[in-house]
């Protein structure tokens, strides 16, 4: 099968037991199809940074499988259509940021005059040509938090997965972070999103998903999501599905 | 955006290779001259100094004697101390994860990161046989079997800094190994003297010690002199380096501690 007629990702049983016992996926399915804009939202610990981490061969899966484009997640192939910006700045300390985004084109297979045209035209884009030379860990928080990004967009993936993107970042950079994925993502990128910010997702997310225990509870476009759940906004969804299920938990 | 169009396999390797080495030239003041200059005080110190007082030693004059050892013991540090930094630093801050979600090879990731012990290892035995060389006058009596024994350490005390960088909880973890294993077991593995001079039983306990089949072979390509045989030497020195990195690799294959 053509692996462009897939969907961007498909998860199915997908399980993960960490060593100290803890289930944080739990037999989870999941569709998010090509050139969709996805939102993945729920409460610290919900299994979301696991899910992603699966995806990306950060962690290794218990049970079940996750399909890139059709291809199993830990392949080669797969591995070579993501771009991930992760939610703590996990920059290299040795390397500049010219050198951290020309490096990243290298690993992913870029020639490296490709790699570094791409690195200016990624400074370029999130503002970082005056910090080229700047080693990560002296960069200040607004300004790793652009080098993830454009370390994640580098390669040109088709799939870009950003978890909490816009975490701890002035609104100025929000917005000017979202006009970049937004365009991103109308020129065929694949995105998958978790945010804390409920309006953001609506605002950005085709479709959403609800995760809460390592499964997906609720899944839907934003609209959707609110009339099934009769509710005005996403918050009360959120609240109503989610919130509620861990309340319920606390108390029992 | 139509992603990445055209794999290229070695790329991954030669940029992480790359990194590597990069990372032993930015921290050249730590990684390269400290260990030169340490090893070079040894030679200054007990072999031009003391050793006149000392007698000649399997042939050669004292200082000659411990130029082989001293050689070894400086690039067995550095190749396991390079990787073990590296490999713990990556885990620990988690930029490894740029490496391990890209689309490389587990066997070129452990590789790539053996690149950057090697290339500091090398650095160093290279300036310290530069130096020491013509300072004692220490022939260099079997070069191909000295640079095969220097490719068998390098490779296997790298992958033993792999090992420890990927189960260290903490900084101190990868130096406790370097202070309390390799570097009490390199001094007992025949440094600085001839195990055959040792009575028995330390002569047979010191053939217990693998450090002392690295400091021997060695010590045959420089010297052309063995106290067990080249042949018993190599095949240790092999045996050992090839266990190493089968251990490595099973680590970067499996995922086991470097992914939860």
């Amino acid at each position: 099968m053509e692996a462009s007629a897939n969907p961007a990702l498909r998860l199915r049983g997908l399980t993960k037991r960490y060593d100290d016992g803890t289930l944080a996926l739990d037999a989870l399915d999941l569709e998010v199809p090509a050139g969709s804009f996805f939102g993945l939202l729920g409460p610290n610990g919900a299994g979301k940074t696991t899910l992603i981490s699966a995806v990306c061969n950060l962690i290794r899966i218990t049970d079940g499988e996750a399909l890139v484009f059709g291809r199993q997640s830990g392949t080669l192939e797969a591995r070579r259509q993501i771009g991930i910006a992760e939610q703590e700045p996990n920059l290299d300390r040795f390397l500049s940021v010219r050198e951290t985004l020309v490096y990243h084109g290298g690993y992913y297979g870029m020639e490296r005059r490709a790699a570094e045209e791409r690195a200016e035209q990624m400074m370029e884009v999130f503002d970082l040509r005056a910090k080229r030379d700047v080693r990560a860990p002296k960069l200040s928080g607004g300004m790793k938090r652009r080098l993830l990004l454009a370390r994640a967009l580098l390669h040109e993936p088709r799939l870009v997965i950003l978890d909490e993107p816009t975490a701890g970042v002035d609104i100025e950079l929000r917005h000017e972070l979202w006009r970049y994925i937004r365009r991103l993502h109308e020129q065929g990128t694949t995105i998958l999103l978790t945010t804390h910010y409920l309006e953001e997702a609506e605002a950005l997310c085709g479709e959403i998903a609800l995760i809460g225990g390592g499964r997906i509870i609720a899944r839907d476009s934003a609209d959707g999501l609110k009339q099934r759940y009769e509710a005005d906004n996403l918050e009360q969804v959120y609240l109503k599905t989610v919130a509620s299920g861990r309340l319920a938990e606390g108390v029992a | 955006m139509s992603g990445v169009a055209v794999p290229r396999p070695w790329s991954g390797f030669y940029w992480l290779c790359r990194r590597e080495c990069h990372r032993v030239l930015k921290l050249w003041t730590q990684t390269t001259l400290a260990p030169v200059v340490s090893s070079l005080l040894f030679i200054v110190v007990f072999g031009l100094s003391l050793g006149g007082r000392i007698n000649e030693v399997q042939g050669f004059p004292y200082e000659v004697f411990i130029v082989p050892g001293l050689v070894a013991m400086a690039m067995a540090q550095a190749a396991y101390s390079n990787n073990a930094s590296t490999i713990y630093q990556g885990r620990s801050d988690r930029f490894m994860d740029d490496v391990l979600a890209s689309p490389m090879h587990a066997w070129q990731m452990n590789v790539g990161y053996l690149a950057g012990g090697a290339f500091r290892a090398l650095i160093i035995g290279g300036a310290l046989a530069a130096l020491a060389v013509p300072i004692t006058g220490a022939p260099v009596e079997q070069p191909l079997f000295l640079l095969v024994a220097v490719l068998l350490l390098v490779a296997g005390f790298g992958a033993l800094g792999t090992i420890v960088g990927v189960h260290a909880e903490s900084f101190d973890h990868t130096s406790f190994i370097n202070n309390i294993v390799i570097l009490p077991l390199t001094f007992l593995g025949g440094v600085f003297y001839s195990v055959d001079s040792l009575g028995s039983p330390w002569e047979q306990i010191s053939h217990a010690n693998p450090l002392f089949y690295v400091v021997d072979a060695v010590r045959y390509g420089f010297l052309g002199t063995s106290d067990v045989g080249a042949p018993i030497s190599f095949a240790v020195l092999a045996a050992m380096t090839l266990g190493l990195l089968a251990w490595s690799q099973h680590l970067f294959t499996s995922g086991r501690k470097l992914k939860p």
